[in-house]
């Protein structure tokens, strides 16, 4: 049987007296998409910070597979250097084979010479996705990376990192408010509320729309308390 | 298919000219301002004894470079004020380093300098000249401990506060020690340390002038001074308008580092997908 990624179980973190989440269990194994999505502040960005080890948890086990999956963050505010041209931002200043072939997968080629600021959005979040790809990572931890854009580049978006984690057998972690995007992007949905996970369902992926449609309604649902359908 | 030819007309020729107006307005009152004083000195408004004309100060200029006097005294001005900005730029860049990037450092350093650095530099005249005399040891050290604390407090400031969310993604990326600092840190605090440069740069020419000017034998502050027991006002103006000529060859400088390692702050066009 395959072995998770990473494995957390009754996970907790505190802020002082503050509990930000608790009881927190759940899988990510090979290959899959999970998205977490519930209201804003119910603990979700701290479950995926835990995760990527940016934090400390300070009860329950948090676990990886050994040896420990290499794992990158895609944040919501891209996180470029300015400095930086588009391909210096990819490799950190290091140039090779590997780089060009990332800018060309996310369709940067040509701004190669480009700065940030010179981007659209869509581009900049392009660009983040292709340096998170440089290390070759297993693990895809996706904070809410396109929350800022709008409708149409945000699908194109979507298609762009559901291809690139099939191609390459990644696994992602992706943290929305947007339920119809992670009904559109993810294996399986977690419902994350009042610091802790409280509903899981299957996601629609690759699925027609009326599936995504009807899955993405379900966990609305369940966020705002509603009754799911049968 | 037919071959298009583009005829340059003179009208199209004129048209693509245009005033620079963009290149001469800077230039627009210092020269106002010099021709007003020409022609007040020329028609006898003002007594060229007392207010030499600005030819006659061109022209002492002249003479003095001929000479040989106006070169060596620019020289010596230029070595203390080079090789003070060096010594005390530096020594502030290095302090601010060390203490923007080690608390432990911080907690010992900056404390102490902050204390000094609310002392006006040139309040130390006195100490410096009973300590180091009139050489040149004691102008450069002035001009250093001038420029020091402009460059440390900016250095500091840019480095101390580097952007956190940059930091937490370099070190969640795997970048070494090494990498934060030359990628992120430094980077990133480069337009703040640069203002600290331009600002040293004021305060160089201020502290050389005022050194120069009260225990000196060369040097352009020296030239003034002497001039003026003298009652001589070309020289006294000469040494003036060669301050602002300097004050603005500084500036050029300034800017011309801002462009170079900054370049990337100009290339801000958005465009859309």
């Amino acid at each position: 049987m395959t072995e998770p990624l990473v494995t957390l179980q009754n996970l907790e973190k505190r802020y002082g007296h503050r509990m930000a989440i608790h009881d927190v269990s759940l899988q990510l194994y090979p290959g899959e998409a999970v998205a977490l999505v519930g209201m804003s502040g119910g603990g979700k960005s701290t479950i995926m910070r835990l995760i990527a080890g940016l934090e400390k948890p300070t009860g329950g086990r948090l676990t990886y597979q050994d040896p420990a999956p290499v794992m990158r963050v895609m944040y919501q505010d891209d996180r470029l250097l300015p400095w930086l041209t588009v391909q210096d931002n990819v490799g950190f200043g290091q140039h090779g084979q590997w780089v060009t072939d990332l800018l060309a997968a996310v369709g940067l080629s040509e701004a190669a010479e480009q700065y940030p600021a010179q981007l659209s959005g869509g581009q900049r979040q392009r660009l983040a996705l292709a340096r998170a790809l440089l290390a070759k990572p297993q693990l895809l931890l996706l904070d809410e990376p396109l929350g800022a854009l709008d409708a149409l580049t945000r699908r194109k978006m979507q298609d762009l990192i559901m291809r690139i984690c099939a191609e390459r057998h990644l696994s992602s972690l992706l943290i929305t408010h947007d339920v119809q995007e992670a009904a559109r992007m993810a294996d399986w949905i977690i419902v994350v509320k009042d610091g802790t996970n409280v509903y899981q369902t299957a996601g629609a992926k690759g699925q027609e729309a009326a599936t995504v449609a009807k899955v993405g309604e379900d966990v609305l649902r369940v966020i705002l308390d509603e009754q799911v359908r049968a | 298919m037919d071959n298009v030819t583009t005829i340059t007309t003179p009208e199209t020729a004129r048209r693509h000219w245009r005033f620079p107006m963009a290149q001469l307005l800077p230039w627009l009152l210092p020269v106002t301002f010099l021709a007003l004083w020409q022609l007040s000195v020329s028609s006898g408004l003002i007594t060229s004894s007392l207010v030499p004309s600005p030819w006659a100060v061109f022209q002492d200029g002249v003479d003095l470079w001929q000479a040989g006097t106006l070169p060596t005294n620019i020289s010596i001005s230029l070595y203390r004020a080079t090789v003070g900005f060096v010594i005390g730029g530096g020594l502030g860049f290095l302090l601010g380093l060390l203490n923007g990037l080690s608390k432990r450092s911080r907690a010992l350093l900056d404390t102490p300098l902050q204390m000094l650095r609310n002392i006006p530099h040139l309040s130390l005249i006195p100490v410096v000249i009973i300590l180091l005399g009139i050489g040149e040891t004691a102008k450069i050290s002035l001009v250093a401990i001038g420029v020091l604390f402009p460059i440390y407090i900016n250095t500091y400031h840019g480095i101390a506060n580097s952007d956190s969310e940059l930091l937490e993604m370099g070190r969640s990326y795997g970048l070494s020690k090494w990498q934060l600092f030359s990628k992120i840190i430094f980077p990133g605090a480069l337009p703040t340390i640069l203002m600290g440069v331009r600002y040293g740069l004021g305060i160089m020419w201020t502290t050389l002038i005022v050194a120069e000017t009260m225990s000196s034998n060369s040097g352009i502050g020296y030239m003034a001074t002497n001039a003026q027991e003298f009652m001589d006002m070309k020289t006294v103006l000469l040494c003036i308008v060669l301050y602002a000529l300097l004050g603005k060859l500084s500036d050029l400088i300034a800017k011309g580092l801002e462009s170079t390692f900054l370049a990337w702050r100009t290339k801000g066009v958005t465009i859309n997908d």
